[in-house]
């Protein structure tokens, strides 16, 4: 059965004071809006703005940590990695300013490891940071803002057609159903002693030994979509143009976020046409390092 | 002339990946206004009968079809399924896998917004099925939290609100609690009573003949073996295939042999009681989230020769209570000791040579190759030698019937067969204590009443502990029942009394059996429980 994520209606949401659809649609403009800059004082708004939403969400920390950290640490994690390897970072800056260099006491095969910490790279870094975080602050929230009896209106209400609209309201359901099929084959397969944290061999050994895992919670889904196909075929879907059977209506502040958040798109977009929003580094900083 | 709901006419069907036809020449009427109640062992074609009735043969799946079906006198065959749905509504077997609305309102309702019917009409049908079938009060709620009758009464509701001629069920109560069950069939009744035909397919036949179905279909090997009415299935079948009432199999089984004494749990009864319990549960609590508390102050002791059935209504945390002793789940307070180790200090496999727990869901465990590298899984990673896994698994498949399906590959198997597949992964690893959900949920009774019969007379367990919704199966194997209400432990003794107790019974949602009425009447001569075949030659 498809599950949903935990929704629940919070007073006094800014989120959920919105129409779904208005909040869709802010949130499009706000994403692509956020992937026009690379330069951070561009970026801080947007950051400023995710958080501010996050912080009148209603959602409370212990509901939210467990994804909220993995997703911080992800985000960490590859901004990390960006700044030591300085992958990633030459596409948007073409030279750099050395702060300082670490050499390390060895070498492998006659290469010597060495580390530069350089202006641009640090830079990067702290945009990608704000960049990643601003967006992955806002998606965090949609499961747990958005009422999942409203997904396939919400869809269809921004111009999907029934079918493509029903497809998503099932897809955003089948993740957390995905995870609960995971977790459920998880445990069957600990109480048959399999210990996934204790597989060994090489790689192609090691992705072997994660079969009693992966082909369960693949059948398993493969089995639930034919029965959720067979059960839309039982009740006649897509025979042709469906009704809704719930209705959303746009009040006053639903144009307002509209309003507001193409507009942020529309000044994005002719910011970055304009040349404005690249990468940026402070002068001052570049001439401490020439 | 009244036009007949449905005919089917020399209908066989053949998969396309299989060989041998799954129904062969298949011939029958169904009347308006009746039960047709269809059994059969698992694999006798039941549910390609349906899916053939309801479309989804050949439209969905595929292969070699012939013979007519006829919906009030028109041939289906080239009929859209949307056509076809409105005429048939099925209920799948498994509410949970039919049910696609969060919210009931929506659930309901889908089938008609589907068919673009005007917002005032809908909500006019599901209101009038919610009604009929008593659920109005669960229009708002989200369909995942649902009791599991309550969900098989929402897939039905958005079944009648298609207002169909003929609704077809498909294993309703597999996995019911028998007021639940009950429930379910009662509504039925009404249906079939306000005209409709109604076909229902049912291992748990002595349940459905509570209804009184005007007719009984019994198939085996895709073929009909008996079609008419109730008293004469009981003189055609084998009491021993189909469940019928208690009374009936202790007449019939008088002219038979007595059957061999079940020697329970040999390997226990050699070894004599055990100082300390093999598992032991001291006020356990625990809640899947900060708010609610799922299990309060569970304190019990599980010692060697113990086979205790645990019985309660769905929902009411009996899973979770089990899932505590393989360490799954680790109490939020008091403790769980496993041959005396707390299971926070243990892994799971660490538990697991200890205790062998068997899911209640066969699709969630299978992926190996064959059935045989299935079994040998759970010895391998328990360190068993190459010669003894060989024997275990052996001895596995022979205690489930499965020896012959050694070298298939166990998720092309039936879902029954499935699921013996499950039971013998564990047996295999020979733990010392068994743990069962639902071992028998959708699964013919002559196959589990052989494995059961099996499985308690293997040397190697010290003790056994199986969930149920049959409490058949309580009184015919139980030496000890738990009750399970909201999280609570409500009783805990002798079957004998913990089943007498009928008030009880119906606070859990229970219902008496035939089998139970007949050996509590007995119950002075015989001094304990026994299965009605016993009980006719005392």
């Amino acid at each position: 059965m498809l599950v949903a994520w935990r929704y629940r209606k919070r007073e006094n949401s800014f989120i959920q004071s919105f129409d779904p659809r208005a909040w869709v649609i802010f949130y499009a403009c706000f994403l692509f809006s956020t992937l026009t800059f690379w330069d951070v004082r561009f970026l801080i708004p947007f950051f400023i703005i995710a958080t501010y939403v996050l912080l009148t969400s209603g959602v409370k920390w212990h509901e939210i940590r467990r994804a909220f950290l993995f997703i911080v640490g992800f985000v960490f994690f590859f901004a990390i990695l960006t700044f030591l390897t300085g992958r990633g970072g030459t596409e948007v800056y073409k030279e750099e300013h050395l702060i300082r260099e670490f050499r390390a006491s060895f070498s492998i095969l006659g290469w010597t490891p060495v580390l530069k910490v350089t202006v641009e790279r640090a830079f990067f870094a702290v945009s990608q940071l704000a960049r990643i975080s601003s967006i992955a602050i806002m998606t965090i929230l949609i499961p747990y803002s958005l009422n999942p009896a409203l997904y396939g209106i919400t869809f269809k209400g921004v111009g999907l057609p029934d079918k493509f609209a029903y497809a998503m309201d099932l897809t955003m359901r089948f993740i957390p159903t995905f995870g609960r099929d995971f977790q459920l084959t998880m445990d069957a397969q600990r109480a048959r002693g399999y210990e996934l944290d204790k597989i060994s061999g090489g790689i192609i050994e090691q992705v072997r030994k994660l079969g009693p895992i992966f082909v369960p919670v693949t059948i398993h889904a493969i089995i639930s979509s034919e029965d959720i196909i067979d059960a839309m075929d039982l009740r006649a879907f897509g025979v042709g143009p469906r009704t809704w059977l719930d209705v959303l209506t746009y009040q006053f502040r639903d144009r307002v976020l509209i309003g507001f958040g193409v507009f942020i798109l529309a000044v994005s977009i002719f910011v970055g046409v304009m040349g404005y929003g690249a990468f940026w580094v402070p002068d001052a900083l570049i001439q401490l390092f020439p | 002339m009244m036009e007949i709901p449905l005919v089917v006419e020399n209908l066989s069907f053949r998969y396309r990946d299989r060989q041998g036809a799954a129904i062969h020449n298949i011939s029958f009427e169904a009347k308006a206004g009746e039960v047709l109640l269809i059994a059969g062992a698992s694999g006798c074609g039941k549910t390609t009968l349906i899916r053939a009735i309801n479309g989804l043969i050949p439209r969905s799946y595929k292969g070699e079809m012939s013979g007519k079906i006829l919906v009030f006198n028109e041939e289906v065959k080239d009929w859209k399924l949307s056509q076809i749905s409105q005429k048939i509504g099925t209920v799948l077997q498994d509410p949970e896998r039919q049910i696609l609305g969060t919210k009931v309102v929506n659930e309901v309702a889908f089938g008609l917004e589907n068919l673009g019917m005007p917002r005032e009409e809908i909500y006019k049908r599901v209101d009038e099925a919610l009604e009929f079938l008593k659920i109005s009060h669960l229009r708002q709620r989200e369909t995942f939290n649902l009791s599991g009758g309550e969900k098989q009464k929402v897939a039905l509701a958005g079944i009648l609100a298609l207002r169909p001629s003929i609704v077809l069920l498909d294993e309703p109560l597999a996995s019911l609690d028998p007021a639940s069950a009950q429930d379910t069939l009662d509504a039925v009744r009404t249906l079939a009573d306000q005209g409709l035909s109604v076909f229902i397919v049912e291992h748990r036949v002595e349940d459905v003949l509570r209804i009184h179905p005007e007719r009984v279909m019994f198939m085996s090997e895709g073929e009909i073996r008996y079609l008419g009415n109730i008293a004469g299935l009981s003189k055609v079948v084998n009491y021993r295939e189909v469940k019928i009432s208690a009374e009936e199999i202790e007449e019939r089984a008088k002219q038979d042999p007595a059957p061999a004494e079940i020697h329970v749990l040999p390997g226990a009864a050699s070894k004599g009681p055990e100082a300390e319990a093999l598992v032991k549960f001291e006020d356990v609590a625990f809640g899947y989230d900060l708010e609610h508390e799922v299990l309060h102050g569970i304190n019990l002791e599980i010692n060697r020769g113990d086979v205790i059935a645990v019985l309660g209504p769905n929902g009411a945390g009996k899973t979770t209570f089990v899932k505590h002793a393989i360490g799954l789940l680790k109490p939020k307070s008091g403790r769980v000791l496993v041959d005396g180790h707390d299971t926070r200090e243990a892994s799971v496999a660490q538990i697991a040579q200890m205790l062998g727990y068997v899911f209640q869901s066969p699709s969630h465990m299978l992926f190996a190759p064959t059935v045989r590298e299935e079994l040998a899984f759970g010895p391998t990673n328990l360190k068993h030698s190459k010669e003894q896994i060989e024997q275990e698994v052996k001895e596995a498949l022979r205690i489930v019937n499965l020896s012959e399906k050694e070298n298939d590959p166990p998720l092309a198997l039936s879902f029954g067969q499935q699921k013996r597949v499950s039971i013998a992964a564990i047996l295999a690893m020979r733990s010392r204590i068994l743990v069962m959900d639902e071992p028998t949920a959708g699964q013919d009774y002559q196959n589990y009443m052989n494995f059961m019969d099996s499985i308690l007379q293997m040397p190697a367990f010290e003790a056994i502990l199986f969930i149920t919704h049959d409490v058949d199966l309580a009184v015919i194997y139980a030496n000890r029942v738990l009750m399970v209400n909201d999280g609570k432990l409500v009783a805990d003794g002798k079957p004998q009394d913990v089943l007498r107790d009928f008030d009880r019974l119906k606070a859990n949602r229970l219902i008496p059996t035939s089998l139970l009425a007949l050996n509590l009447k007995r119950f002075s001569a015989t001094g304990r429980f026994m299965r009605a075949e016993a009980l006719a030659h005392v």
